[in-house]
């Protein structure tokens, strides 16, 4: 199909083709599709970008990244995308700023985004970006259906009115999801996101999020404002949702079918072993020496599976893995130290199989993990080779100079 | 007092050898920021505003001769000449550079001393009565108790990455001196109908940004059953605890949230599962601990002496007034030596005032010295014969200022002059309240009176229980001082009420002394103490003292 | 009406001193903060933060703070950078004990 026929054709076209595939499908073809043309994947740097950069850095790592410096971003996005591009050896980032004699003369001092959020976006956001896409038949977006509202009913090729493609690989991945494979990669995570940030944007118009609130909100509080407006139809930019006929072109595909091929989880785990994770013993470092496999308690289906526990496993939860040969204990953090309790407390309910700590512990904690009642800590590349064996093996001597063993010896009454 | 055993001293050998490679990994990249701090934290060492600051732990305020000269010794070779002690029986150094700390830290060790887990998300330093082992109101010394608690939290495998910090506080008399209703656990002995020693277990109390006063979680606990009692609050908490704000994550929100109740229920069932895993050593060891503070053998002597200087010299009896406590001993007294010189910086000790007190003790004092909350230094047991001497002396090393539990006895944290989370100065606001009165010459008149100031919500200066709390804010770029009446730290602890509008620095003393001066008016006579008076009549009469400007030109 | 950006100066503590700093234009860390760079823009101030924040191994906890401009260089404008440049109040211990200037 040649590139002169009109977006919304090829997209419904694409969402044909591609209906049955999973993320990492969808962006490997876009990526190659003569349909889709030449692609660029815009990025935000924020708070979960760093999953698609991943992707697109392991298929193709001189696709061109375009990132928005709306230059009101936090310090922390700025660090954080240098951090990302260097990390996944992204080899073409473009950063899109406003025409600085725009903005000199619409937002000489940098106060537009008191007085009219719309039109400090369209100058720092929208503009700059459909300037820079002028050069691409297409773009990749990270885009999810419960990102908000009103992107329930996105799929995965939207045609942008008569202009280009729009690509949202991960149009059915959720926040677990996404989570997910951010742990399983050991995906550095932007540094907002512990402090309460989840979707983050430029720093004047983001806040941060309660418990349990949609992780959009603190975008835009206290205003209407509820979308970016990055959109064109017939060529001309709009707001919020795009009008329902654009809608109905771009979408002929049941879009739930899409989700089912994907097996219920993002389709990338083929690419998680990129680093191979190192565990650390006594002896200290070695491979990995288990086949059996990760579940969570509710989904082993044999007895032979090792038991995956989240740092907020309830303590009568722990009842249920006392059989298991092997339970992994999740470390999001070094300095979350639910797992030692945990640990402990498995221990003195009877566990007697193995038991590992994995995730963020570092060299100094080796000792308080293995008086714990781990046996074996699992860290990644990264980590150990930053703290090489030595530093843990350093800690190999835990079971001297411990109060602990001290205080609780038997005395023969 | 308690020896290391060569277990105690292999093991804090250990731990600097440990930090030392700490500090060369951070230097040479292999541990991140992010991951030092942590890890300097829990071996004492802040980063401050101009500086490093060491806070050294005092486990329960005790310290002998030989340990305060080694702090002098320090004092003068790594930091300034001297010392802050603080509110939480430590000391802190607020001059070290990074790469002599090591050296430092091997200095405390060779005198028994350390610095671990007096910061960090962890078991802090336990802290005690003050009077501990000499109080005339004591069921027991609560000393052992927290010692075996020192032992067990020091590098306790569990509790390294906790919520947030956890204080604990014991005290062996009824008569509260330890604050153990704003700890995070508090422990106060008591009997039960049999007349066997226990202890009352008092949780999430603290001060802070939410100030709680802590609920009873067990009313009697044997005090065999300590440990596992006091690790099943910490493990249940741990897991409770929320990890997604640090303002929430303290045992007293946990508490809050989930209930007395409901807490006391985990608390027991994790206290049933904990109780097997002890065997019976904590019990042997603390049997050895107790031999070790068995008290010293007291002279019997004429106190004649004592009474003669009484009479002859006014300065010695009214310092003998407010600076004794009564001693359980036959002819002794605890000496309380004022850290609060007028005008100076509260809590500060210089070198030679430190070597002072060393002598002090070792030829008066049985060997013994205490640090109190209240950033004093105890000698725990001085014959009265002796104390004409003994006040002789400090006034030679400038320590005999007679005003312990006066106004200018102030408590008071380092604030912005040091400290990074400060929003406003204390110590300038302590040291011109205390000139102001000893100008007035009236702080005897007045008695009893506890100020306490506190430079941020965080409230270390524990403004919340004080008589008279202010609290330094910083009020859109000028530092604000915000009052309030009322709190009390004791057994009947009370949190403060808030007066209302707050003061610029240069409005605050006045302020307290129109406070003062409202009390001096409002009392029923001389033995109506503050508190006493500010129960009777309440904050209106105060208030309006407050802030009625004219009264203040007039007085 | 319109907000100004406050011109800001990069500070930090120094690794291994622990004592207050300031980044010059010329990418040194001075102990007066008279030569320190007064960043006027704001998108400069980012990048300078960032360029501080990469120096792990020379400081910790870089920061903007807000400043103006004096006669002989930057100047704090909050009170708790001004004590930054000086020391405690109650003992001259801090970087008044070595003050150059009056």
């Amino acid at each position: 199909m040649p590139l002169d026929t009109l977006p919304a054709v090829r997209a419904a076209a694409l969402n044909g083709r591609y209906r049955h595939h999973g993320a990492t499908a969808v962006l490997e073809h876009a990526l190659r599709d003569p349909d889709v043309g030449r692609t660029a994947l815009v990025s935000s740097f924020g708070a979960e970008s760093v999953v698609l950069l991943h992707l697109v850095s392991i298929i193709d790592r001189t696709t061109p990244v375009l990132f928005i410096d709306t230059e009101m971003l936090f310090a922390e996005t700025l660090v954080y995308q240098q951090e990302v591009a260097e990390r996944l050896h992204l080899q073409d980032v473009r950063v899109i700023r406003a025409d600085p004699a725009r903005k000199a003369a619409i937002d000489p001092d940098d106060t537009l985004h008191l007085r009219d959020t719309d039109a400090c976006c369209d100058l720092r956001k929208t503009v700059p970006l459909q300037t820079a896409l002028e050069d691409f038949d297409s773009w990749i977006t990270g885009r999810k259906r419960y990102q908000g509202g009103k992107r329930s009913d996105l799929d995965f090729f939207e045609a942008e009115g008569d202009l280009r493609i729009k690509v949202n690989p991960l149009v059915h991945w959720t926040t677990q999801d996404l989570q997910d494979y951010i742990a399983e990669n050991r995906l550095p995570r932007h540094p907002l996101v512990a402090q309460g940030y989840p979707s983050i944007g430029c720093a004047p118009c983001t806040s941060r999020v309660a418990d349990g609130e949609d992780a959009r909100a603190g975008r835009w509080r206290g205003t209407e404002k509820d979308e970016c407006g990055i959109h064109f139809v017939n060529g001309k930019l709009v707001r919020g949702p795009l009008p329902a006929a654009v809608e109905m072109a771009a979408t002929d595909t049941a879009p739930e079918t899409a989700r089912d091929e994907t097996n219920g989880a993002p389709a990338a785990p083929e690419t998680t072993e990129t680093v191979m994770n190192v565990i650390v013993t006594d002896d200290g470092f070695g491979p990995d020496d288990w086949t059996g496999g990760f579940a969570a308690p509710a989904e082993a289906t044999t007895q032979e599976v090792g038991i995956d526990l989240p740092p907020d496993t309830a303590p009568d939860a722990l009842e249920t893995v006392l059989d298991a040969p092997l339970v992994r204990i999740d470390f999001p953090s070094f300095s979350d130290g639910r797992g030692f309790t945990l640990a402990r407390l498995l221990r003195l309910r009877g566990y007697r199989g193995r038991l590992r700590a994995k995730g963020h512990l570092i060299a100094d904690q080796y000792a308080m993990a293995r008086r714990a009642g781990f046996d074996e800590v699992e860290i990644d590349g990264e980590l150990a080779a930053r703290q090489p064996e030595d530093q843990w093996r350093a800690r190999a001597d835990w079971q001297a100079h411990d109060y602990q063993s001290r205080l609780r010896a038997r005395i023969p009454a | 007092m308690y020896q290391y055993t060569d277990f105690d001293e292999a093991f804090v050998r250990t731990r600097v050898a440990q930090f030392r490679g700490q500090v060369e990994r951070r230097i040479d990249g292999s541990l991140t920021e992010d991951e030092f701090k942590p890890l300097r934290l829990m071996n004492g060492l802040y980063l401050q505003l101009h500086a490093y600051m060491l806070r050294v732990a005092i486990p329960y305020g005790t310290i002998n001769p030989g340990q305060m000269r080694q702090l002098a010794m320090i004092a003068e070779r790594w930091d300034r000449g001297y010392g802050h002690f603080t509110t939480r029986q430590n000391i802190q150094f607020n001059w070290p550079k990074l790469k002599d700390v090591p050296d430092i830290l091997d200095a405390l060790a060779d005198v028994q001393m350390h610095a671990i887990q007096t910061s960090g998300n962890t078991i802090r330093n336990v802290t005690a009565d003050h009077f501990a082992g000499a109080a005339a109101d004591e069921i027991e010394d609560p000393r052992p108790y927290a010692e075996l608690l020192r032992q067990w939290s020091t590098d306790h495998p569990e509790f390294q990455f906790l919520p947030r910090k956890f204080k604990i506080a014991v005290t062996g008399s009824p008569n509260d001196r330890a604050v153990t209703k704003s700890h995070d656990i508090g422990l106060r002995m008591v009997r039960n109908a049999a007349g066997t020693p226990g202890f009352e277990v008092i949780v999430g109390g603290g001060l802070g940004r939410t100030p709680m006063i802590g609920k009873v979680v067990r009313d009697f606990l044997p005090v065999e059953d300590l440990l596992p009692y006091c690790e099943a609050i910490v493990s249940v908490w741990n897991l409770l605890g929320r990890r997604d704000n640090k303002y929430k994550a303290r045992i007293k929100i946990t508490v809050h949230e989930h209930g007395i109740e409901e807490i006391s229920r985990l608390v027991e069932e994790r206290f049933a599962t904990l109780k097997a895993a002890f065997g019976g050593a904590d019990q042997a060891l603390l049997a050895n601990i107790r031999a070790a503070f068995a008290p010293p053998v007291f002279a019997e002597r004429p106190t004649d002496g004592f009474e003669a200087a009484r009479l002859a010299n006014p300065a010695f009896a009214a310092w003998a007034d407010v600076n004794l406590a009564p001693h359980k001993a036959p002819g002794h007294a605890i000496v309380t030596i004022s850290l609060k010189k007028h005008g100076a910086t509260p809590g500060d000790a210089t070198a030679d005032q430190m070597r002072a007190m060393a002598d002090l003790a070792e030829r008066y004092g049985y060997g013994e010295l205490r640090i109190s909350h209240e950033q004093n230094v105890i000698l725990p047991h001085v014959h009265k014969a002796d104390l004409p001497e003994v006040y002789a002396r400090l006034r030679a090393a400038d320590l005999a200022t007679a005003n312990v539990g006066l106004v200018s006895d102030i408590i008071a944290c380092p604030g912005m002059d040091y400290c990074a989370l400060a929003t406003a100065r204390s110590i300038p606001i302590a040291q011109e309240i205390a000139e102001r009165f000893e100008a007035l010459k009236i702080e005897h008149e007045v008695g009893p009176l506890k100020i306490k100031i506190s430079g941020c919500i965080n409230a270390c200066g524990h403004h919340h229980v004080g008589h008279i709390g202010i609290l330094g804010l910083d009020r859109a770029g000028v530092e604000n001082y915000q009052v309030t009446l009322g709190g009390d730290h004791t057994e009947d602890a009370v949190v403060g009420e808030k007066t209302g509008p707050g003061f610029s620095a240069d409005e605050i003393t006045g302020a307290i002394e129109r406070i003062v001066f409202a009390y001096l008016d409002l009392r029923e006579g001389p033995e109506e103490t503050f508190l006493q008076a500010y129960r009777r009549v309440g904050m209106q009469p105060f208030k309006a003292a407050l802030y009625e400007k004219d009264r203040a030109d007039a007085a | 009406m319109s907000r100004q950006f406050t011109p800001k100066v990069v500070t930090a503590n120094a690794l291994l001193e622990g004592d207050a700093v300031w980044l010059t234009e010329d990418d040194r860390w001075t102990r007066d903060i008279a030569e320190a760079e007064l960043i006027e823009d704001e998108a400069h101030a980012q990048i300078r933060l960032i360029d501080a924040q990469s120096r792990k191994a020379e400081v910790v906890g870089a920061y903007l703070a807000d400043a103006k401009a004096g006669t002989a260089g930057p100047e704090p404008v909050h009170f708790r950078e001004a004590f930054r440049t000086r020391g405690p109040s109650n003992y001259a211990h801090g970087k008044q004990e070595h003050a150059s200037r009056p």
